[in-house]
């Protein structure tokens, strides 16, 4: 039985082939090409480690990402765990409603936040009008304000995937983990977190892979500085015709990406 | 007890309000009389006349929904094929399926949208609708199959296995013992898949047939020199239809919607 | 129960998505399919999608009209190579790509013949370097602007006389440049006394670049931007198309434009007839009705870019003219943007991302 099951995967697998992997492949001979046209050359993938402030960027892109992430971890976990664990009727509710501004278009929210955040804007208004502060807390155009749009993009993928591998941890678990004289830090960290562990690594990986390649909030919200490596792929595509860099620089950021993948499954085997 | 769970309400409120923030004050624009979203507010509702005159923008509204719709059913099935299936895989093999399934997570979609362009052109095809919705699974998919992962990896593989022993078939395993623990994925991950299929700009872009456009397509090109509010005319009825259907169907399934995304409580 | 429930709900979504995406498809499907259907490449809001003139073009000429976009000339330039000979028709590329388009044979000859209004055209614009190649026309030039300074009235009492003032530590934290790489460089040209098509200087204009970098308030990347920023009083004073800034004093902001006298950039956008059209002479009279005179003085006196039409322009509002940079004064002291080499796109890019990525 379990050798035909595997068989479930050609479906996918073929659609990911011809429609990812296979035109992949077009993209990455780009990378190859020299600008002059003249055949083969590594020059493209040179350049990007030649020039210090593709590698800063790219390092500054990986932190914001990895600030996004644990931000977003921080806030899913206790909503995925009281969603599945505290809220009984309305859970499904809450959960449908997590999605719902989502079904609204990324450059219409992201100028919302523009517009929120602003100095002398809503926020800053609100804040005033019960004196929490006076004038304003000038949060446009701040990291601060590249990571408050980030999080909310992403933060959503990482409450669902945690919700769903919690819901499944049988309470009756838990109750037999306490009845046993278990504390309840102890039965969060020996049983609870365990369980979780899969949506955990699914929001992990939904929240920091693709939050590496975007630009729309960083561009719009981070002011001079919200240049991204997401920013130059994109500038490299449509500002000039430099397909052969920006192919390069979106192949250095996949191996990175995969890379750490490997690293992080390697730990986690170890364990 | 009841401390803790006044906390657990206050934390879901916060997230909540922070979730809602931008969205609310895009619906208070599509009220505002001014083009450029200009405090102090004014209202109006010009920009909801205007689009119900601007025939481009509801017909490109309405292609958005439907090719998302097709792009997330499809998206679930090939995901729940693809965790299904890769669970009889040895761990390597496993976990090569895992890398490849992440590639378009990786690769930024302008990438994808381009490679797909430049091969159908290799090929002599035409642009049409097929690659359109190809191009918007390909980067939907690994949302949908995370997804069914996180709820697939903690089930016990013995409750299938006992299943079978007992004499069930395939088909009976698969409807009595896993479908039931991965529908609320499945819906989840439908979901998510509508939602990036909504959303995606730079695949339809690169690759729908001309004269047919999408939301996002619309809303990209007018911010060479600005969109007008209409977009958040049409962003606030999609919001309020949504809140509308999730309101009622609640009020109507009552307690089964609890059963749509979790086990039943015992 | 519940896998039913679930499955009834799959099923009634996906129903009621088949429906409206089918109610949606029979919408549009023509009644007529004979008529010739013309394919235009242009920006959105440019004129060619004026429902006003595809009512009256598609009555007149028993065609159809369909506007693809673009999101930059980079952009157009690929979607021309990447097309399949007789999907598109029209495309409106400016100076940038212009000569390489050309060079590669995507664009085909106009015949002049075919275009009674050609002659109402400004002299130095019929005469324009890049559209014609061997004698041969293959562009017609549409609208042309200026890429200068746009300012708060509110704020800024006098006019900024000096692209210098871009520069200005005055106005610290109240200026907003536009992140693009050509105008970027061009503009810090004419601060540091360049040619701004050849500088000769790149690491002058840098530092130049770097120097301003601190002062702004942000670097703006679309017009929406822009315009949403000014009008929230976020920037009091920034670089700015002609015509976004003619469209936002229409619409009350209290914004005036203003050609410095030591210069800004110019630009012409031309139409172009692609290479395999099946529709060559709807295409030539879609171009003609786009530089008539009824047609630009109509769209310059609404707030759109200036047109290329004498005849058009002489009947614009000579005050109107002025304060939408559309004079004879301000179109003198501009130094229109010349094509150049993918190697010098590439350098000033990276340039320019240098100045970014610098904090």
């Amino acid at each position: 039985m379990k050798s035909k099951k595997q068989w479930l995967t050609a479906p996918g697998l073929l659609v990911l082939l011809v429609f990812a992997v296979a035109p992949l492949f077009i993209m990455l001979y780009y990378s190859f090409l020299s600008d002059s046209g003249a055949g083969f050359t590594l020059d493209n993938y040179k350049v990007f480690f030649q020039k210090s402030f593709y590698l800063s960027l790219t390092w500054s892109t990986i932190k914001n990402s990895i600030y996004v992430t644990l931000i977003s971890l921080i806030i899913a976990y206790p909503l995925a765990y009281i969603m599945a664990k505290k809220l009984k009727g309305i859970k499904n509710i809450i959960l449908i409603l997590i999605i719902i501004p989502f079904f609204t278009n990324q450059l219409v929210r992201v100028y919302s936040w523009l517009i929120f955040l602003q100095d002398g804007g809503i926020f800053d208004a609100f804040l005033n009008s019960v004196s929490i502060i006076e004038g304003s807390l000038s949060l446009l155009y701040t990291r601060k304000a590249v990571i408050i749009g980030l999080v909310h993009a992403f933060f959503p993928y990482m409450v669902i995937t945690i919700y769903l591998a919690l819901e499944k941890v049988d309470n009756a678990l838990l109750e037999a983990s306490s009845s046993l004289g278990a504390t309840k830090l102890e039965t969060f960290r020996r049983i609870t977190l365990p369980l979780s562990r899969p949506g955990i690594l699914s929001g992990i990986l939904l929240v920091f892979v693709p939050c590496l390649g975007t630009f729309v909030e960083p561009r719009i919200l981070g002011g001079v500085n919200g240049t991204v490596i997401g920013t130059v792929i994109e500038d490299q595509f449509f500002e000039i015709y430099g397909w052969n860099f920006g192919a390069s620089i979106a192949f250095i950021l996949l191996a990175m990406v995969l890379i750490s993948m490997n690293v992080l499954n390697y730990l986690g085997r170890e364990k | 007890m009841k401390k803790s769970g006044i906390i657990s309400k206050a934390f879901v409120i916060f997230a909540l309000i922070y979730l809602y923030t931008p969205i609310v004050v895009l619906m208070v624009m599509s009220f505002n009389s001014s083009r450029y979203n200009q405090m102090p507010f004014d209202f109006s509702f010009k920009w909801y006349q205007d689009l119900f005159q601007n025939n481009v923008l509801i017909q490109a509204a309405i292609n958005s929904i439907w090719i998302a719709a097709v792009t997330g059913v499809i998206c679930v099935i090939l995901a729940t094929l693809l965790v299904l299936g890769s669970q009889a895989l040895s761990g390597r093999l496993k976990n090569s399926v895992q890398t490849f399934m992440l590639m378009p997570l990786t690769i930024p979609w302008l990438i994808i949208g381009l490679s797909i362009l430049l091969m159908i052109r290799a090929l002599d095809f035409e642009k049409n609708l097929f690659f359109v919705l190809a191009g918007h699974t390909v980067i939907s998919l690994p949302y949908s199959v995370l997804v069914l992962q996180a709820r697939m990896q903690s089930m016990d593989p013995a409750l299938e296995e006992a299943s079978a022993s007992l004499g069930a078939n395939v088909m009976t395993t698969f409807r009595r013992i896993t479908l039931p623990v991965l529908a609320p994925a499945m819906v989840a991950g439908g979901f998510l898949s509508f939602m990036i299929s909504f959303d995606n700009f730079v695949l339809s872009y690169f690759l729908m047939p001309s004269g047919f456009s999408t939301l996002p397509i619309e809303i990209q090109s007018s911010i060479k020199f600005g969109f007008t509010p209409e977009i958040n005319a049409v962003s606030t009825i999609i919001i309020g239809i949504s809140l509308l259907c999730l309101a009622i169907v609640g009020l109507i399934m009552g307690s089964s919607i609890k059963s749509l995304f979790g086990k039943k409580e015992v | 129960m519940k896998k039913k429930s679930i499955l009834t709900m799959l099923l009634a979504i996906v129903l009621v998505f088949s429906l409206v995406g089918c109610g949606g498809n029979g919408g549009d499907t023509p009644s007529g399919e004979e008529k010739a259907t013309l394919t235009v490449v242009n920006w959105k809001d440019y004129g060619s999608d004026d429902p006003d003139f595809i009512a009256a073009f598609e009555e007149e000429y028993n065609c159809k009209i369909v506007n693809l976009y673009m999101s930059s000339e980079e952009d157009l330039l690929t979607k021309l190579r990447t097309s399949s000979p007789g999907e598109l028709d029209v495309c409106l590329p400016n100076c940038t790509i212009l000569t390489t388009a050309i060079n590669e044979g995507l664009l085909m000859e106009v015949d002049v013949s075919k275009l009674k209004n050609f002659d109402s055209l400004f002299e130095r614009f019929q005469t324009q370097e890049d559209i014609w190649k061997d004698g041969k026309l293959y562009a017609v030039p549409f609208v042309w602007g200026s890429t200068a300074i746009a300012y708060n009235t509110d704020i800024i009492k006098e006019p900024p006389a000096s692209m210098n003032s871009l520069f200005d530590p005055q106005y610290k934290g109240q200026i907003a440049f536009r992140d693009d790489y050509n105008d970027a460089v061009m503009a810090a040209a004419i601060v540091t006394g360049q040619d701004p098509n050849n500088p000769t200087d790149l690491n002058k204009i840098k530092a130049k670049l770097l120097e301003q970098k601190s002062l702004n308030r942000t670097y703006w990347k679309t017009g929406d931007e822009f315009s949403k920023l000014f009008a929230g009083n976020q920037i009091a004073i920034g670089m700015m198309w002609s015509g976004q800034a003619a469209t936002m004093k229409q619409e009350g902001q209290p914004i005036a434009f203003v050609v410095p006298e030591d210069g800004a950039i110019g630009w012409v956008d031309n139409w172009g007839i692609v290479s395999g059209t099946e529709n060559a002479d709807l295409a030539h009279a879609f171009i003609d009705w786009m530089i008539s005179k009824d047609f630009q003085y109509n769209w310059a006196s609404t707030g759109g870019p200036a047109p290329v039409n004498q005849e058009a322009a002489e009947a614009i509002d000579p005050e109107y003219a002025i304060s939408a940079a559309m004079d004879e004064e301000s179109l003198n002291r501009l130094y229109f943007m010349e094509y150049r080499s993918d190697e010098v796109k590439r350098a000033w890019n990276e340039l320019w991302t240098e100045v970014k990525a610098t904090n």
